[in-house]
């Protein structure tokens, strides 16, 4: 009887295995060349004739960090050191700025993402030595990030040694990453440059401006980003002036300001002095009122980048507006009736709300704001 | 009671002595062991997966009994600001380089003997100590060695040492590829606790079909060269790299085997005798014309 539940669980496991290694059903369809995976030419569920791994040029899964598992627990080779607690999902919201999932997932199918066993032999005394074995797949995988940022290449960074665990240490590993996210990056307020240019050596990069004023997102600009850029412990402070390397190409270290600047012209960046800040109303003569400023550049702008000019009348993105839906009120002053009757031009000229609105055309001696057409309600 | 035991121990040393000399005339026919085998194994160090933890010169000492200490001390890596050199001490050191092309981590070297296809030390070792085996393994037979050091100066790589600092009975010592492990199907020791498997054990002829298909796969990480492939013709353990090998310290050596020189050079000069005989030749010739001088000063004088 014993045997026979021994078969079935060997049974339903090594399925389970096979199951998580298929693509998925409708992997056909998919835009990949059949001989990057099947050898023959026509495959079947029975003989699938697939290619030994690594298998090149393949095309890999992406999963939203926040839907990858939080905590992996890797324990199939521990020995001397106990199981490690790898905090996946975290990994997983750094990656997008370097790389993306394929960076550890390589050589991933189209379906769903495989274990690193399914190519990394557990053993080192095997035939097939072409790819390293699962526990130095494991350290390539991690030491190649952190010995870069840490300079160091001690064991105990990730592995506790089995007689110094104890039952706090165990459950604190766990609890250790539980619910949370990747804490916040420490952005840099702005960046000074030296350049070698004759006009202009210096160019002022406000980096808070890009992501709290306009909101571009970190991925647009950094997407293969390396660990030290903030991990590194030796990192050096933002605010010393930074000076450029002469290497590049002027392409090359125009690249990533270009993509959105293509119509400005160098002083726009480059400066004698330290530049300002941006400012909407320095920058583009009009001031942003309480009930712009809290808006996101895109919902005047449109999403995408480099962002579209905008005419300064406010029809030109409120054009649902007219003299029966514009709430007048919003503006402190509620109409009076008689007023509330009018078309906007007859107190605006033009409909040039930037204008001080006039009375003339109706009264003769009146003028705003010294008599107002409504009630003072307060903004 | 003495008499008896005397008489035993003298039968016993003769017996003995008997059995020495049959076994050492066995061994001295034997010209020294240099087999080449298909299957010779070997070890490719991938310089750009090493991290330099140097677990691996625990592992050795560990292996071969001497002083090793506790592996948690060696996570410190001040050592490697100095270079090192592989002796009596440690068979195997990493030394740390400058980054190479593609990446700012630093480059790190695990240094041992090569275990040459065409050994100097076999040739060099006057008393045939040295071997070539079967696995691939440089080895030697401390009982055979006089410590005459010659393997020292032979070695292209400067591999063997000495225990200098031994008053009776001192040893060379070297790198042996693990022999007494890998004969008992183990992994060399440096090769089972590396982290990263940035040494891959395998048939040498597996491992450089395996190093090229890496050079072709991420040209960016690597040169493209496999040192040991052909260098001295040819080494067990052969290295990739990110860096020219020059700027690694690696000797600049030729492709032919570095006994071929030595050895040409003195079969050249004493092949079918010809230094004795030109040596003879010429100091006849000047006893020719001494004596002929002399006939001619005495026919002057009469």
């Amino acid at each position: 009887m014993k045997k026979i539940l021994v078969l079935v669980v060997a049974l339903i496991l090594t399925v389970g295995i096979e199951a998580q290694q298929s693509p998925g059903k409708n992997h056909s369809k998919l835009n990949i060349s059949c001989k990057t995976c099947h050898t023959c030419d026509v495959p079947t569920k029975d003989e699938p004739c697939l290619v030994a791994c690594p298998r090149e040029n393949i095309v890999t899964v992406y999963q939203k960090p926040e839907e990858t598992p939080e905590l992996i627990v890797i324990d199939q080779l521990s020995d001397r050191y106990e199981s490690v607690h790898f905090s996946h999902k975290i990994h997983a919201q750094m990656s997008v700025m370097s790389g993306g999932c394929e960076n550890c997932h390589h050589f991933n199918t189209s379906g769903p993402i495989l274990k690193c066993n399914s190519c990394h032999e557990t053993s080192r005394q095997r035939d097939d030595v072409s790819l390293p074995d699962l526990k130095g797949a494991y350290h390539r995988q991690c030491m190649d990030c952190h010995r870069e940022w840490s300079h160091e290449t001690g064991c105990n960074s990730c592995h506790t040694l089995k007689k110094n665990l104890t039952d706090t240490k165990r459950d604190n590993d766990k609890k250790k990453y539980t619910g949370k996210d990747h804490p916040p990056i420490l952005e840099p307020a702005h960046i000074s440059y030296q350049t070698n240019t004759d006009k202009g050596k210096l160019v002022t990069f406000y980096h808070d401006d890009h992501t709290k004023k306009f909101g571009i997102s970190c991925v647009s600009c950094h997407k293969q980003e390396n660990c030290t850029k903030c991990h590194d412990v030796n990192r050096e402070s933002n605010d010393k002036l930074k000076t450029v390397s002469t290497k590049k190409t002027f392409e090359e270290q125009h690249k990533n300001c270009i993509s959105c600047h293509k119509e400005d012209n160098c002083s726009s960046c480059h400066s004698s002095t330290k530049l300002e800040p941006f400012d909407h109303a320095k920058k583009t003569g009009w001031a942003l009122s309480k009930y712009h400023i809290n808006l996101s550049c895109a919902k005047c702008h449109g999403s995408k980048l480099p962002y579209k000019k905008v005419n300064k009348n406010c029809s030109s993105c409120h054009q649902g507006w007219n003299a029966e839906t514009f709430k007048h009120s919003v503006t402190g002053l509620q109409l009076d009736e008689i007023h509330l009757e009018l078309g906007c031009e007859d107190c605006h000229a033009e409909n040039n709300f930037a204008k001080k609105p006039g009375c003339d055309g109706c009264h003769e001696d009146f003028n705003y704001p010294k008599q107002k057409p409504g009630k003072v309600v307060g903004k | 009671m003495s008499g008896k035991s005397r008489r035993d121990f003298l039968k016993k040393s003769a017996l003995i002595g008997a059995g020495v000399a049959g076994f050492s005339t066995t061994t001295s026919k034997a010209a020294p062991k240099n087999i080449l085998s298909e299957d010779r194994m070997g070890v490719l160090v991938d310089t750009t997966a090493c991290v330099g933890c140097r677990n691996c010169e625990w592992a050795c000492k560990d292996a071969h009994g001497l002083p090793a200490g506790n592996l948690e001390s060696y996570e410190d890596r001040k050592i490697l600001e100095t270079k090192r050199r592989p002796d009596h001490t440690a068979l195997t050191v990493v030394n740390e380089y400058p980054h190479g092309k593609n990446s700012n981590l630093p480059i790190d070297l695990k240094v041992q003997c090569m275990h040459c296809d065409h050994p100097a030390c076999v040739s060099a070792c006057i008393v045939g100590a040295f071997s070539k085996q079967e696995n691939g393994s440089v080895i030697w037979d401390t009982d055979m060695c006089i410590g005459c050091r010659y393997c020292m100066a032979a070695c292209p790589f400067q591999i063997p040492a000495f225990e200098y600092d031994k008053a009776l009975n001192p040893l060379i010592m070297k790198c042996d590829f693990c022999f007494e492990r890998t004969k008992e199907g183990k992994l060399p020791a440096c090769v089972s606790i590396c982290p990263v498997e940035a040494l891959t054990y395998g048939p040498r002829t597996e491992l450089i079909k395996i190093a090229r298909s890496r050079i072709k796969r991420n040209p960016a990480r690597y040169v493209d060269h496999i040192f040991g492939e052909y260098e001295v013709g040819g080494t067990s353990w052969m290295y990739l790299a990110s860096k020219d090998f020059k700027e690694l310290d690696f000797p600049n050596l030729g492709k032919n085997p570095a006994p071929g020189v030595s050895e040409s050079i003195q079969h050249g000069i004493f092949a079918y005798f010809v230094p004795p005989v030109s040596l003879y030749a010429l100091l006849g010739g000047i006893m020719w014309i001494t004596k002929r001088r002399k006939e001619l000063e005495e026919e002057g004088k009469i």
